[in-house]
């Protein structure tokens, strides 16, 4: 790797991992949320400097439609607008110490004694035309069924959800259902 | 290309469209108002901008600042990183690199963020709305808006901005994939929120993500808005219009005019159309453009085969 290449890893590195830590240390949901796509952005980079381009850009590209969603619906799911106040994002603290100090170790274990490949990309590879050749070769079926299963959940979800709401059509205003159950 | 001048050449091409898109602006208002006194349009945009930078900046109660004042900066950062991937002539492309669509329309839904963080960072009722129509709006329109866009690069069959424009030298896309314009205007309203989809900002919101802004950050907020217009419309002019190819005019001249005339289009529609209510945005969006795009896809693959 040239020195600048170098460079930009660690200090991708290092934004990846003061923003993910950034993430527990934050009392804002809104925050917490951006804090992990701001480390996603880091992962994005030194996916790019290992010349995985596209890879990189689609998940840069993803993770702002995700994040935003996951801040909205974390704000959503608070039963009051205590979503929107400050708040700690840390909770059961022996819990989540033993399983982070667990979890540590393990990565730390493989990244020690793991014997990982030492190949390196020769000159004039497209990643991309790799990529969508195993998609839709050797790997076809198991990439399909997987898109096919998640896009019925999606259609799934967007029918449950959208249009005929639970008390009429969006477009025309919602009506409460009466209380009396016998209207109905 | 050299950093520095790269860095040069983005600031130069942003400072000087935003500027005559926002003369174009003012002065497509006064057409379509009838009000044909052209003369002060070349100083409006400047007297509104002077105005902006002298005004005393206003602050809300327990905002949160970091985020708020990123939202301007990085919504300008985000057009200038989307127009790296355009090539303005040919050859001349800062980051025209193998995934180049695929840097822009990631810079364009992270304008999501950026607006949603511009919305809720003034911790207020009207600008929270704003963030959360954004959202839905970028939401919606973002898959069309992909979808369209990645069907210009099947005749190229590359994802380089520069490869989709040479690939256009016997027929524009325009042409070739005749739904693909259409719906990729109407989305790109959703991204740079302008006209009938100025959501997030609305009157009806009373200016929604910039109801608290004043003063500097208020201006820096106009100029990063109409400088992701500028590159909405500069990816439109490339992976639909052909880009720099022309005859007779020099190729960057002929990208000037094609990135000016789309972006008057999308203007035109700001001064001409009601804004869409966001609840009809999200139905025509999911139920309507959706599968139009996806048309788009199927037929210009069976096409390219």
């Amino acid at each position: 790797m040239s020195v600048v290449a170098t460079f930009l890893f660690w200090a991708f590195s290092a934004a990846a991992i003061v923003t993910g830590w950034l993430v527990f240390r934050t009392d804002s949901m809104v925050r917490a949320a951006y804090w992990l796509m701001a480390s996603f952005v880091a992962v994005g980079g030194i996916l790019m400097i290992l010349n995985a381009q596209f890879l990189g850009l689609i998940l840069i590209l993803m993770m702002a439609g995700e994040m935003t969603i996951m801040a909205i619906f974390m704000v959503m799911f608070m039963m009051n607008p205590a979503g929107l106040n400050p708040m700690t994002m840390v909770h059961q603290h022996r819990t989540s110490i033993v399983s982070g100090a667990g979890a540590f170790v393990v990565l730390a274990i493989v990244a020690l004694f793991a014997d990982f490949p030492d190949r390196p990309v020769p000159a004039g590879v497209d990643p991309t035309v790799d990529l969508g050749v195993e998609l839709l070769g050797e790997s076809m079926l198991v990439f399909e069924s997987a898109g096919v299963a998640l896009l019925a959940v999606m259609i799934g979800a967007v029918a449950l959800v959208s249009f005929r709401g639970r008390f009429g059509s969006a477009e025309e205003g919602s009506e409460e259902p009466s209380l009396e159950t016998d209207e109905r | 290309m050299n950093p520095v001048t790269s860095v040069a050449l983005v600031g130069a091409v942003l400072s000087v469209s935003v500027y005559l898109v926002a003369v174009i602006d003012t002065a497509v208002g006064l057409r379509v108002a009838h009000r044909r006194r052209y003369a002060g349009v070349w100083m409006a945009p400047v007297a509104a901008a002077a105005r902006l930078a002298l005004q005393r900046r206003s602050l809300t109660e327990r905002p949160d600042r970091e985020a708020w004042a990123l939202a301007a900066p990085l919504l300008a950062g985000l057009a200038a990183v989307a127009l790296t991937a355009i090539p303005f002539a040919a050859g001349v492309g800062i980051a025209d690199t193998r995934a180049g669509i695929v840097l822009f329309g990631a810079a364009m839904m992270q304008v999501m963020v950026a607006v949603f963080l511009h919305g809720w960072g003034s911790n207020s009722v009207f600008p929270l709305f704003g963030a959360f129509r954004m959202a839905a709006a970028g939401l919606s329109m973002g898959i069309p808006f992909s979808l369209v866009l990645i069907t210009t690069a099947l005749p190229a069959e590359s994802l380089s901005v520069g490869m989709i424009i040479a690939s256009q030298e016997d027929l524009w896309n325009v042409l070739r994939q005749p739904i693909g314009l259409p719906v990729y205007l109407i989305t790109a309203l959703a991204f740079s929120f302008w006209g009938p989809m100025n959501l997030p900002d609305g009157g009806d919101l009373a200016g929604g993500t910039a109801v608290e802004a004043s003063g500097m950050p208020l201006l820096v907020w106009r100029i990063a808005r109409i400088a992701i217009l500028v590159a909405l419309a500069a990816m439109g002019a490339a992976a639909f219009l052909g880009g720099y190819l022309g005859p007779w005019l020099p190729g960057w001249l002929w990208m000037v005019l094609k990135t000016l005339c789309l972006a008057t289009v999308m203007i035109w529609s700001g001064h001409r159309f009601a804004r869409i209510r966001i609840e009809s945005v999200v139905v025509f969006g999911w139920t309507l453009l959706l599968p139009i795009a996806l048309v788009d896809v199927f037929v210009s693959g069976a096409l390219t085969l």
